[in-house]
């Protein structure tokens, strides 16, 4: 209800009303069937408010790049809980300390759709605990380059692999 | 002086009218952290780490006047913890090496960073690729260390008389820009006396010659804390103003 950073209304609160007491909006609403997948949803109002940020207040600034950034690394099945609760932590952040209304309510899409649909999350979810978004492998691809080698030795192999 | 106070985490702090919460805990001889605020700038309120609760709503207190009875909270774990995130974030946005860099021990980015209890990010790093601008005979800006607190631009402009830099681009996009139609510092008329030059408190506008000339261990926050530092330019500027 009202737009991206408006309230998200699962179906399973159908019976809530859009009313100043209950669910407010501006007159906007937006309606995702249950063949929608919502995480995609928040993924995509995520990269929408870092667009969006004018970059003046460092919260907003960095705290909306962040919020998609850690989104597209759930999406890239490398996601951890680590990274759900640093979403949390984001969203404080953005909430308290913003300039202004966009960086107050830019994670919210995230945050509903995370407690309103938490399979959408978990099922993406690499590990329980942590995953670094640093990738050693690729990290390596410059010097690889340099030295013309693209041999077993020139590659670090992860662990499970 | 009419006697106002408002209350700082309980204790009264006497300000006169149109002071800000920052310049008159700073009188008091309290220290709230701050990045893009200066002693004699404009007020600017962007870096947002000055934040505190007042009357339970948060606002940055380097813009916020001063009113009556007002009760203002800085010393809240909450509110530690989020100028340790906003001061992380920082970090992470930027490219910023302490151990090599030539303003370690003189920048307010690091000595925050060590008043406030911040250990490693908790955030990923964006190794921006960001421009580096060596063409001015003695100036050089490294953006790679610019927090974009403003404090050159409002320098520059407001009291070298000059608008030498500006931000352009928007979100994590923005950059201290040069306005000079090659965009280039050597094209302007910055000089390596001018404030906007000695105004940045991190290594992003540097003065060639001078890295390296004090020795670690005497340089400004190895001999004293922020906090100090900070009390201290405050009384400064006030004496200043007083003529």
């Amino acid at each position: 209800m009202g737009g991206p950073s408006g309230t998200c209304v699962p179906w399973r609160e159908f019976e809530r009303r859009i009313a100043f007491e209950d669910v407010p909006s501006a007159g906007a609403f937006m309606v995702f069937s249950r063949g929608r997948d919502m995480f995609e949803v928040a993924r995509n109002f995520a990269h929408f408010f870092a667009h969006e940020s004018c970059g003046f207040c460092t919260p907003c600034r960095v705290g909306t790049s962040l919020l998609a950034n850690t989104m597209d690394k759930l999406a890239a099945g490398k996601g951890s809980a680590y990274d759900m609760q640093r979403m949390q932590t984001l969203m404080r952040v953005l909430l308290s300390m913003s300039h202004c209304g966009l960086g107050h309510t830019a994670a919210k899409p995230v945050v509903q759709t995370m407690a309103a649909f938490p399979d959408a999350y978990e099922r993406r979810l690499k590990r329980l605990d942590f995953e670094p978004a640093f990738d050693l492998d690729a990290a390596l691809a410059t010097a690889r380059h340099i030295t013309g080698r693209d041999d077993d030795w020139a590659h670090i192999v992860s662990e499970e692999a | 002086m009419s006697g106002r106070t408002f209350t700082l985490d309980g204790q009264p702090v006497p300000f006169t009218e149109g002071e800000t919460v920052m310049e008159a805990a700073l009188a008091a001889g309290v220290y709230i952290p701050h990045l893009c605020y200066r002693p004699g700038y404009g007020h600017h309120g962007s870096c947002k780490v000055c934040t505190v609760a007042i009357d339970g709503h948060n606002a940055a207190s380097c813009t916020t006047r001063a009113r009556e009875g007002m009760a203002v909270e800085t010393a809240t774990p909450e509110l530690a913890d989020m100028r340790r995130a906003l001061v992380e974030m920082l970090f992470v946005e930027g490219n910023h090496t302490c151990p090599a860099c030539e303003k370690s021990g003189e920048c307010e980015l690091q000595a925050v960073a060590y008043h406030i209890g911040m250990a490693a990010p908790r955030f990923d790093f964006f190794f921006p690729a960001r421009d580096l601008d060596a063409s001015h005979p003695d100036v050089i800006l490294d953006r790679n260390r610019c927090i974009l607190c403003e404090l050159c631009v409002r320098a520059s402009r407001d009291v070298d008389g000059k608008n030498v830099f500006a931000i352009g681009g928007r979100g994590i996009r923005a950059r201290l820009i040069v306005n000079a139609a090659s965009g280039r510092l050597g094209d302007t008329d910055l000089a390596k006396d001018d404030a906007a030059v000695r105004v940045c408190p991190v290594g992003a506008i540097l003065r060639k010659g001078d890295a390296y000339t004090k020795p670690v261990g005497q340089r400004t926050f190895d001999l004293r804390p922020i906090a100090a530092v900070a009390i201290e330019e405050a009384r400064r500027e006030r004496e200043r103003r007083r003529g």
